[in-house]
């Protein structure tokens, strides 16, 4: 028999191969699946990719591709004759200003490799070192068993990559404790944070170490089932962990099935919750937690769901063990991924001791240019830290003390050539777009951040924003999701660190309109 | 097997069994926790957050409606936090809602949750948010209107439609503050599988899905509601008539779990009550005179010519010649007394019901 809810799963993926949400497509992805149209009307219209027209450029217009002009990028191509549409982030923030043709592969100008570290093997992912094939951290796991596995990676202390920073091996002792014989082993490479580009350079230099990952997880877990959430746009890197599930199938990852599911463009299914709704072919909005994923997650059953990043550092742990990795750490356990963007020499991704500062990361990217003013430790949701910040380690604890956050590790740099308040309005009309419109503080609170901040721009009056920190603060009570819980952070912040900027500000043609 | 235990809401010991969730267990207590998107019949939602209260050990408020109760659970729903947080996130449902000249949401003739919660919380003053919902196109049918404006994206409707009807007509679409309910295509309801029961009219707290024949804004002082019983057919579904001066401006279900309709009507009973009024309406029955034409008869009278009739017809060509077929609006016993009357007093089996098709 036919599980209950199949046909919807592969709803997205079939309308992304018809061009879109349109009409006709929707009608006939109902028709052909079962589901009610109107479901698939409704998830359709949620995602960015489906509503595109698919003949245009898509020009990022995240902060670091803004700075690096993003506006000139778009009016050049236009100039070409170019269609193009501008979009909230790329995931190529070192490649700024950034833009992928119809295909989802990036133009020619922003398609160079990344900067990273020279190759070092005592770098558990190591992207500058040779593409490692060899999946001995596997014949190890599989070696030392389960609940071996488990302790080294208690040993390790790998806490979650992608921005919350929970203790992993909890993650993997719940759904190995589970009743239920049925469990999922789900990767989140739908990186959306502006700022963070780092998976994408796992994937690309790296993706063995991903499926190894994946693969020691699905044995210490009991999976067979592995579901890659990779993000739409990362056509190339989509390509590249196909060919090497390809090369491995039948080798190191036999008994074990791979999907990568391609995502639509909504930032809000990197929130776990929200990408196993998608995953099963609904709106991305989050759901209650509890239930908490490992109990009932994809398909309602027992799910482990890891960052690329976390699960890139788990063959090493099970090659090289947990206390080694935990002491290339500082005061936290481990190497981490930092990326870094903006207004500095080399943008990249440089895997660094976990808790260096932000001068540390930078003098690994050739140095700042110019004057830094600012900086945004963790992507855009970590908010504005001022310089005299930049020696403070950037790890979760340190960061939560002055109520930034480590979050995806995208630092991202702004010298004084910016202008601190629009590249606030920037972060926040991020999120306000990305909100899933589930719940109302979120859907209707980042509105009317934004809309205060465009009233300020426009009048010159700091008292338009007298009623931010009464809405941020339910914002961050009310809110179902991380995304909603810190859409305001680049405002409140900001105004924290630098109050100065927020005073009475001569009002500029631009903004006049509001 | 329900486990029953103690938990502690505002300091009060309450008895629950294991299963029920803060909400159910505060409401049987008559503890005020204000719901919007909340409805029994549904899967809880938690998206409206008017719910959200303190429970021990818990870093987040926690939605009540979802929350299940567990062994000297505890929770607060007054703390200050608790009222920062209704009184703001009110602010922000207030200034996105349409308000009347007082600066509250405005009223409709089914009532508006958000005016009630607004009259009984001093919430904070925000400024309006421009937040058009993406809009609807036109659509034709008679019975149901969508106004965005008065929306507040509870999705009661859709989850009624998908979990209560099966139908699914209807979705949220969109995302963000656009986000809007939908029908697929932004068609009208008559081209989707809606089957225009109304309960998305009905399970609207703020009147935003609205019937087309009912004047929009009608202060409920003004407005009798009498229950009675559809006439419909058989299922005995009990629905409220709305009168104003007399007349039926429109018909809504009791409330859920009071009635054997459990807050659900269909299309006929919801809207089909125009003849109620009507010019045409039959009041008295007629009896076809020698001259043609109908004139008015008592009941006795009718009934006396129509038996006469009916025995004409069996003595001239026996009980087979007659045949009975009664209407589906009868109840059970009806039809039982029709077969009756077909076999015991004219002898016949020729005897059917419309609705055995």
């Amino acid at each position: 028999m036919q599980r209950k809810g199949a046909q919807r799963e592969g709803i997205l993926q079939q309308l992304a191969d018809m061009g879109g949400a349109s009409t006709a497509a929707v009608a006939q992805v109902a028709k052909q699946t079962g589901v009610p149209e109107a479901d698939v009307w409704g998830a359709g219209l949620f995602y960015g990719l489906l509503r595109r027209d698919p003949q245009n450029t898509l020009v990022c217009n995240g902060l670091s591709c803004r700075i690096q002009g993003a506006e000139q990028l778009r009016h050049q191509l236009t100039e070409q004759g170019v269609a193009t549409q501008s979009v909230a982030c790329l995931g190529l923030c070192d490649v700024a200003p950034a833009a992928v043709g119809p295909a989802l592969l990036p133009l020619p100008a922003c398609d160079q490799p990344a900067h990273v570290l020279p190759n070092n093997p005592d770098l558990p992912i190591n992207l500058g070192g040779e593409r490692d094939r060899s999946y001995r951290g596997l014949g190890a796991a599989l070696k030392l068993g389960a609940d071996a596995v488990i302790a080294e990676l208690q040993a390790a202390g790998l806490q979650g990559r992608g921005g919350a920073g929970f203790p992993a091996h909890l993650k993997w002792r719940s759904v190995r404790n589970q009743t239920d014989p049925t469990r999922y082993v789900v990767c989140n490479a739908d990186e959306g944070e502006p700022g963070t580009f780092k998976d994408r350079e796992v994937i690309r230099r790296q993706p063995d170490k991903l499926l190894e990952g994946l693969a020691i997880a699905a044995h210490v877990v009991q999976a067979t089932e592995i579901y890659i959430y990779l993000r739409g746009e990362f056509e190339r890197e989509r390509r590249i962990l196909q060919s090497a599930i390809d090369d491995a199938c039948h080798g190191p990852l036999a008994g074990l099935q791979f999907h990568i599911v391609r995502g639509q463009g909504a930032y809000v299914c990197g929130e776990e919750t929200a990408l196993l709704e998608s995953l099963e072919g609904r709106r991305g909005m989050p759901r209650l937690k509890p239930p908490f994923p490992t109990e009932r997650g994809f398909r309602n059953k027992p799910t482990l769901i890891h960052n690329v990043e976390t699960l890139a550092c788990v063959p090493d742990i099970a090659l090289r063990g947990g206390v080694r990795f935990a002491s290339l750490g500082r005061r936290e356990p481990g190497a981490k991924l930092y990326c870094i963007s903006g207004h500095v020499q080399r943008p990249g991704v440089y895997e660094l001791p976990l808790g260096v500062s932000l001068d540390e990361l930078v003098a690994c990217a050739g140095g700042y240019v110019g004057t830094p003013q600012a900086f945004s430790p963790g992507g855009a949701s970590s908010g504005f830290l001022p310089m005299s910040e930049r020696s403070r380690p950037l790890d979760f604890a340190s960061l939560g003390q002055v109520g930034a956050m480590l979050g995806s590790a995208g630092a991202v740099v702004l010298n004084d050539t910016a202008d601190l308040v629009l590249a606030v309005h920037w972060q926040l009309s991020f999120f306000e777009h990305e909100s899933c419109g589930q719940c109302a503080p979120c859907r209707l609170g980042s509105r009317w951040v934004r809309q205060a901040l465009d009233r300020y721009l426009a009048s010159g009056d700091p008292g338009e924003l007298s009623d931010v920190l009464d809405v941020a603060w339910e914002m961050n009570e009310g809110s179902i999701c991380g995304l909603g819980q810190v859409a305001s952070l680049p405002l409140t912040s900001a105004m924290q660190h630098f109050p100065e900027q927020f005073g009475r500000r001569p009002v500029t043609q631009e903004h006049h309109h509001g | 097997m329900a486990e029953t235990l103690t938990i502690h809401i505002d300091g009060r010991t309450l008895v629950a069994q294991s299963g029920e969730t803060v909400l159910q267990v505060a409401k049987r207590n008559h503890i005020a926790i204000p719901t919007l998107c909340h409805d029994e019949r549904l899967d809880a939602a938690g998206c409206c957050r008017a719910c959200l209260v303190e429970i021990d050990g818990q870093r987040r408020l926690q939605p009540a409606c979802n929350w299940p109760v567990s062994k000297e659970l505890r929770v607060q729903t007054s703390s200050p936090r608790v009222q920062r947080h209704r009184a703001t996130l009110l602010g922000l449902y207030v200034a996105d809602h349409r308000l009347d000249s007082d600066g509250l949401p405005v009223h409709t003739t089914q009532g508006n949750d958000l005016r009630s919660l607004a009259q009984g919380i001093e919430f904070k003053r925000l400024l309006s948010i421009d937040s058009p919902r993406h809009p609807r196109g036109v659509d034709a049918n008679p019975y149901i209107a969508y106004d965005p404006d008065l929306c507040i994206l509870c999705a009661r409707c859709t989850r009624y439609c998908d979990e209560v009807e099966a139908v699914s007509a209807i979705s949220l679409a969109w995302r963000g503050a656009e986000t809007s309910i939908a029908t697929a295509g932004d068609r009208g309801l008559l081209d989707t599988s809606c089957e225009l029961c109304g309960g998305c009219v009905d399970v609207c707290p703020t009147g935003a899905m609205h019937a087309k024949q009912a004047p929009r804004f009608e202060k409920p002082e003004a407005v009798q509601k009498v229950r009675t019983t559809c006439n419909f057919c058989g299922v005995g579904c009990q629905l409220d008539l709305n009168v104003q001066e007399g007349k039926i401006i429109q018909v809504t279900a009791p409330p859920p779990g009071e009635t054997v309709n459990d807050g659900n009507l269909c299309v006929k009973g919801r809207f089909a009550y125009g003849f109620v009024h009507h010019d045409d309406r039959l009041r008295t029955p007629k009896i076809r005179g020698a001259d043609g034409e109908l004139h008015d008869a008592t009941w006795d009278e009718a009934l006396h010519y129509a038996a006469k009739g009916l025995l004409g017809v069996r003595d001239r060509h026996g009980p087979h010649a007659l045949g009975f077929v009664s209407s589906s609006r009868c109840t059970n016993e009806e039809n039982y007394l029709v077969q009756k009357l077909a076999r015991a007093v004219f002898q016949t089996n020729n005897v059917h019901q419309c609705a055995a098709t």
